[in-house]
C-alpha cells in the first residue's frame, strides 16, 4: 500500500513539475466546497480593561486574579458543503485561517436535549459522499477572533485533506 | 369531514382560545407560573422575570464562547421578532449565561452586538445563576476537553423556553425548530 501511494506521489510530482500552477486545481479536484458561510460575531474588544469590569457585575471569586491574564477571546464558526466527487475516500483533517488564533474541527451532538461540542481529529468524506457543516453539527471553529465578523465580510479558510492537500475557501459572514 | 374540522380549528382560532395542538413547539400542560428570577443585565441594569408580563419572553441558556448553538438560536430568534412586525415589540429575547466566570457584562455587550436586534443577556452571581438553571431543569457541565485549545467547554441545554404575556412558563422549543413554526406559537401566545 505504501509503495503504491509513493509511486501516486512520485506521479503526482511529475504532473506538479510539468503543469506547475495547476497543482492545486488537480489536487482539489475531488474535493469541491460550496455554501461556505460564518456566523457573525464580534472578537473580545475590551480584554481585561477597566470597561469589563463594573461594579456589581459578578460576585467575589467569580473570577479569579490568576485568570486575568489569560483571558480567552471571542470564537466564532464556519460552515462549509464538503462533496467529494472522486472515487476515493477523503478527510478534513485541519483548517487555518487569518482571522483566529487557532483553528480547530469541532462537531455538536444533541444528547437528549443537551448539546455536546467537542474537538474532531478528522471528518471524513466517503467517496461520492457530502458532508454539510452546519449548526448543531460539524463546524470549523475560529477560536480567538483577530477581528470582528459582520455580515457581508469573507473570512479565508484553508482546509486540508488526507488525499486532496489543501484546499482554500472563502466563507462569507451571515 | 376534514374541512369541518379545519372549520373548527379556524373558530377557535378566531375565538382565541388557541387550541393546545396548534402550537409548534412542545406544549407544557398545565401551564404553570414560570419561575422568576432576578439577575443583572449586559447593561448593568436589574432585570427580574415577573416584571416582564404582557411580553412574551424567550429564554435562552448558553455562553458567549459557544459558536454553534447559542449565536445560531439567538440569530433564529432575532429573524423571528422581525417575522412579528410592529408587534416585536413584545417578544423579549433573554440570554442567560451558563459561564459567568468568563461572561463579564462587557463581554455579554460584545457577544449580542454581533445580533440584529436588542438582546438582553444576563448575568449574576454563580450560586443565583444555579438556581435559575435548577428552576427551569437546564443542565450546564463545564467541560475541560482534550485537544481543543478552549480551556473548557461546555455541555448545555438546548431549549428555548417561552413565557406568555400572563407569566406562565407554556413551551419549549427545541433545537434547529423552523423559524416559521417558532413565530407562528409566538403570535399565538400574543394573541391572547
Amino acid at each position: 500500500m505504501r509503495q503504491i501511494l509513493s509511486v501516486a506521489a512520485i506521479a503526482t510530482t511529475a504532473v506538479a513539475l510539468l503543469l506547475g500552477p495547476c497543482l492545486a486545481q488537480a489536487q482539489s479536484q475531488s474535493i469541491q466546497i460550496s455554501n461556505a458561510w460564518a456566523r457573525s460575531a464580534r472578537m473580545a474588544h475590551g480584554g481585561m480593561g477597566s470597561g469589563s469590569m463594573e461594579k456589581g457585575s459578578m460576585d467575589k471569586g467569580s473570577m479569579h486574579k490568576g485568570d486575568m491574564g489569560k483571558m480567552e477571546g471571542a470564537n466564532g464558526a464556519v460552515y462549509v458543503t464538503l462533496t467529494n466527487t472522486g472515487a476515493q475516500a477523503d478527510a478534513l483533517l485541519s483548517a487555518s485561517s487569518d482571522a483566529a488564533q487557532t483553528v480547530e474541527l469541532h462537531e455538536t451532538k444533541n444528547d437528549a436535549g443537551v448539546m455536546k461540542m467537542r474537538p474532531v481529529a478528522k471528518i471524513d468524506v466517503p467517496a461520492g459522499g457530502k458532508i454539510e457543516m452546519k449548526p448543531g453539527g460539524y463546524h470549523v471553529m475560529l477560536l480567538g477572533l483577530k477581528r470582528d465578523l459582520k455580515k457581508g465580510d469573507k473570512v479565508a479558510v484553508t482546509l486540508k485533506f488526507e488525499r486532496g492537500g489543501e484546499v482554500s475557501a472563502e466563507a462569507t459572514v451571515r | 369531514m376534514r374541512i369541518l374540522h379545519h372549520c373548527a380549528a379556524l373558530v377557535l382560532l378566531l375565538a382565541g382560545s388557541a387550541n393546545a395542538a396548534e402550537f409548534k413547539g412542545g406544549l407544557l400542560t398545565p401551564a404553570k407560573m414560570a419561575p422568576d428570577f432576578s439577575l443583572t443585565t449586559q447593561e448593568g441594569k436589574p432585570f427580574r422575570l415577573s416584571s416582564e408580563r404582557g411580553k412574551v419572553v424567550a429564554l435562552w441558556f448558553g455562553y458567549t464562547f459557544c459558536p454553534d448553538v447559542c449565536p445560531t438560536t439567538l440569530a433564529e430568534l432575532a429573524q423571528v421578532r422581525s417575522q412579528l412586525g410592529g408587534e416585536g415589540n413584545r417578544f423579549r429575547i433573554v440570554f442567560v449565561t451558563v459561564d459567568p466566570e468568563r461572561d463579564t457584562q462587557a463581554r455579554l455587550r460584545e457577544y449580542v452586538s454581533a445580533f440584529s436586534g436588542s438582546f438582553t443577556a444576563l448575568t449574576g452571581a454563580p450560586e443565583r445563576l444555579a438556581e435559575t438553571r435548577k428552576a427551569y431543569g437546564v443542565v450546564a457541565d463545564k467541560r475541560v476537553i482534550a485537544g481543543t485549545s478552549a480551556a473548557y467547554l461546555i455541555d448545555h441545554s438546548a431549549f428555548v423556553y417561552v413565557i406568555d404575556p400572563a407569566g406562565q412558563l407554556r413551551l419549549m422549543f427545541p433545537f434547529g425548530m423552523p423559524i416559521e413554526d417558532m413565530t407562528h406559537d409566538i403570535k399565538l401566545l400574543l394573541g391572547r
